[in-house]
């Protein structure tokens, strides 16, 4: 009994030196660097102005920000932008991974084709969209034109609404292969005994994918709009490359603007401020969303 | 393993270390004295012809300062990306590179936060560089940096289609109107309207051709005056009223533009001199020969405006060897390097006194009587350390108000006071002590 003892202290020891090194990374790679810029929002730092100092402002930075009209309004557009195209991708991703689940004939190629999107990088995706929807040059553009549902001199870009729709095209064209793919992994976790025995019992399609598919999907589902959301909430490279923000700032996520006073502006302690914020966001949501479905979620498996 | 083999092991590793030290210390030691060169750099972009142009004058430059030796750093092209380089170097007091290429709106931010040397007054020619290049060149009534290549806003307008350039701002823009109503060209006048410092210096020359300006003498914000509401109007109209500015100019930057130029589409263009020689190669353009310069044309309010651009060099205040740099800086400064730029890479000298000579007038591709009816109208851009920021409230600002979400008065008086609030916030207000 005393020897069993001390093997199992010397194991859980063995265990603290293997946990070690991914502790070690997650302290240096993720905590330090956010602790550091948490800290840096309590100065008012201005790179540009080194005759101003660095003087312990507090809370300032965050007060600032909480009246900045500017953040108030890329806070907005972020929830917009998340809300709408996280709904579309779950929706398309699904659908995806209905037909790649079900394709019996050339489904390597289907799957390949499903993924190529997620594989090419997504400045170089963005860049190909905002090429698309170019004015003069763009494909969509000129069809829209020669249907006569766009005037000639009509430009995306230059739209504060329509400069959206490249943004969300790009950015759901390139996500929606992940939701696809992590929700055939969950498909094919579901026993098609299920199905089989619906069916026998008269479920029609409808019938076994609501009451079937659907729920069992569940987790996975939760999963993958867990992983979208936060993605959406910290959106940048998308919306940098096709619109950078414009016109005006109606296009300007909380990153862009953390991007424009951190890197641009070179306001470092307001820029810090905005970025804790960003990362406060997207944990405050991250924590609600773990708790409300993740919960149940477990509750289900046991 | 017991504890005292580990320290044992640390103590070794300690010990190898430091011969390692030794060795690297004293081979950089032997390896630098005897030879008694005195390195300095200097940190400048090197776009094409311009790297080997620059490396025959830094040859010459040792040829004449036996015992120095100048080394080149490259750095990115994109402007935004070099001062943001600089920043991080200056920031932590590197002392190389020795001496810089800033940015002509550069010079007051450098020289405001310290991180450039200021320059004696008499090593510079002043009665020859161009006053406005003077201008932004000074902060607070000291040197900091060298003129040492100017760009000028300006007025591309088609010869085959006009007999004259317009005079004023009304001919420029029913010429442009009836140009393209007429279907000889597909737009009437194209500039620089992404959200990016291109469509400040357009403004600004709207600004000039109405009697505006961005800060009056004194450092007090006049960019919601009645003329710059005139002048970002007349901008608004031309794109949301006429059409005869496309609404893509929205996301245009310079190349854009030349590109529409150059393939007819456009009867105007507000671009820089470097469009010029592009644009005369026939291979590429389809309007080679067929279009000249003249200044962007004003109202009867005002008088053409030219915005100033270029490059100035200036000395790292952590240089090591101030003296040497200001040496590289006059050389480099010199006539008779100006001309070789000139020739090499079209760009247009920043001393007056060349304009007067027909080497210049053979060096440059553009006509030189073209292009001296620009220098009186160049004018700088605000001379503050915040200039960056100031001028990026005003971007978002003109983009509001050229894609129609904001009346141009409200997006002007918004503009206004975010730039009032910036220069209080820093201490740059007009009626508040210098830093």
């Amino acid at each position: 009994m005393n020897r069993d003892m001390t093997i199992e202290r010397e194991e859980r020891r063995l265990a603290r030196w293997f946990v070690a090194p991914a502790l070690a990374f997650i302290v240096l790679g993720s905590l330090v660097p956010i602790a550091a810029t948490g800290w840096e929002a309590l100065y008012g730092h201005d790179l540009r102005l080194p005759w101003l100092g660095r003087p312990f402002v507090g809370l300032s930075n965050f007060v600032e920000a909480a009246a900045d009209p500017r953040f108030r309004s890329a806070l907005l557009h972020t929830a917009i932008f998340a809300l709408i195209t996280v709904p579309l991708e779950l929706a398309l991703g699904l659908a995806l991974a209905l037909m790649m689940h079900t394709a019996i004939r050339g489904r390597p190629l289907f799957r390949l084709a499903v993924l190529l999107p997620w594989a090419i990088p997504t400045v170089i995706g963005a860049l190909i969209w905002r090429f698309m929807f170019d004015a003069r040059a763009g494909v969509i553009t000129a069809a829209l034109q020669s249907v006569g549902a766009a005037s000639e001199s009509f430009d995306w870009f230059a739209h504060p609404l329509a400069a959206w729709v490249p943004i969300g095209a790009a950015d759901i064209w390139k996500t929606t292969p992940f939701v696809a793919i992590l929700l055939l992994a969950g498909l094919q976790t579901i026993d098609p005994a299920l199905h089989e025995a619906a069916r026998m019992d008269g479920a029609g399609s409808v019938r076994r994918f609501a009451t079937i598919t659907l729920p069992l999907l569940r987790p996975a589902l939760v999963v993958a709009a867990a992983f979208r959301m936060l993605d959406a909430l910290r959106l940048f490279d998308v919306a940098y490359v096709t619109t950078a923000g414009g016109p005006g700032t109606s296009t300007e996520t909380l990153s862009l603007y953390a991007f424009v006073a951190l890197m641009q502006r070179l306001r470092f302690g307001y820029g810090s401020a905005l970025s804790v914020a960003i990362f406060l966001l997207t944990f405050a949501f991250a924590l609600v969303w773990v708790r409300a479905l993740g919960r149940s979620l477990i509750g289900d498996r046991t | 393993m017991t504890r005292s083999d580990l320290s044992c092991e640390r103590r070794d590793g300690a010990r190898r270390l430091c011969v390692v030290l030794a060795i690297v210390t004293a081979c950089s030691a032997s390896c630098r004295e005897p030879a008694a060169v005195t390195r300095l750099t200097l940190s400048a972009s090197a776009l094409g012809g311009e790297a080997q142009l620059l490396r025959r004058q830094l040859a010459r430059f040792a040829e004449r300062q036996p015992g120095v030796d100048v080394e080149l750093r490259v750095t990115p092209d994109a402007a935004d990306q070099r001062h943001q380089l600089y920043v991080q170097w200056l920031n932590a007091r590197a002392a190389d590179p020795d001496v810089l290429q800033l940015d002509i709106i550069w010079t007051a931010e450098f020289a405001g936060a310290g991180w450039i040397r200021p320059l004696d007054r008499s090593g510079i020619d002043e009665d020859d560089f161009l006053p406005a290049a003077l201008a932004a060149s000074q902060w607070r009534g000291v040197f900091y940096a060298v003129p040492w290549f100017v760009d000028l806003g300006l007025l591309y307008w088609r010869s085959d289609l006009l007999p004259a350039a317009p005079r004023t701002l009304a001919e420029l823009h029913d010429a442009a109107l009836r140009l393209q109503r007429s279907g000889a060209t597909r737009f009437g006048l194209v500039w620089q309207g992404a959200r990016y410092e291109g469509l400040v210096t357009v403004f600004l020359e709207h600004l000039g051709a109405f009697g505006g300006g961005l800060l009056d003498g004194h450092g007090r914000v006049i960019v919601d005056e009645p003329a710059a509401v005139r002048a970002l109007t007349f901008m608004s109209d031309a794109v949301r009223r006429d059409g005869i500015v496309p609404a893509s100019v929205l996301s245009w930057q310079e190349e854009q533009a030349r590109f529409a130029f150059q393939n007819g589409d456009a009867a105007f263009m507000r671009n820089w001199p470097y469009a010029w020689v592009l644009m005369q190669d026939a291979t590429q353009s389809r309007v080679a020969g067929r279009f000249a310069v003249a200044p962007f044309p004003a109202a009867s309010e005002g008088r053409p405006t030219a915005a100033l651009g270029g490059a100035e060099l200036a000395v790292n205040a952590w240089s090591e060897h101030p003296d040497l740099a200001s040496a590289l800086i006059r050389f480099l400064t010199e006539p008779e390097q100006m001309l070789e730029r000139a020739r090499a890479a079209a760009q247009l000298p920043s001393r007056r006194s060349l304009y007067e000579t027909g080497a210049l007038a053979t060096a440059l591709p553009i006509p030189i009587d073209q292009i001296r009816r620009l220098l009186d109208a160049a004018v700088p851009r605000p001379v503050t350390p915040v200039y960056s920021e100031l001028s990026e409230i005003l971007q978002v600002r003109l983009h509001r108000a050229l894609s129609g979400q904001q009346a141009p008065a409200a997006a002007l008086s918004d503009g206004a006071r975010e730039i009032r609030a910036l220069l209080a916030r820093t201490g740059l207000a007009a009626d508040s002590a210098p830093p």
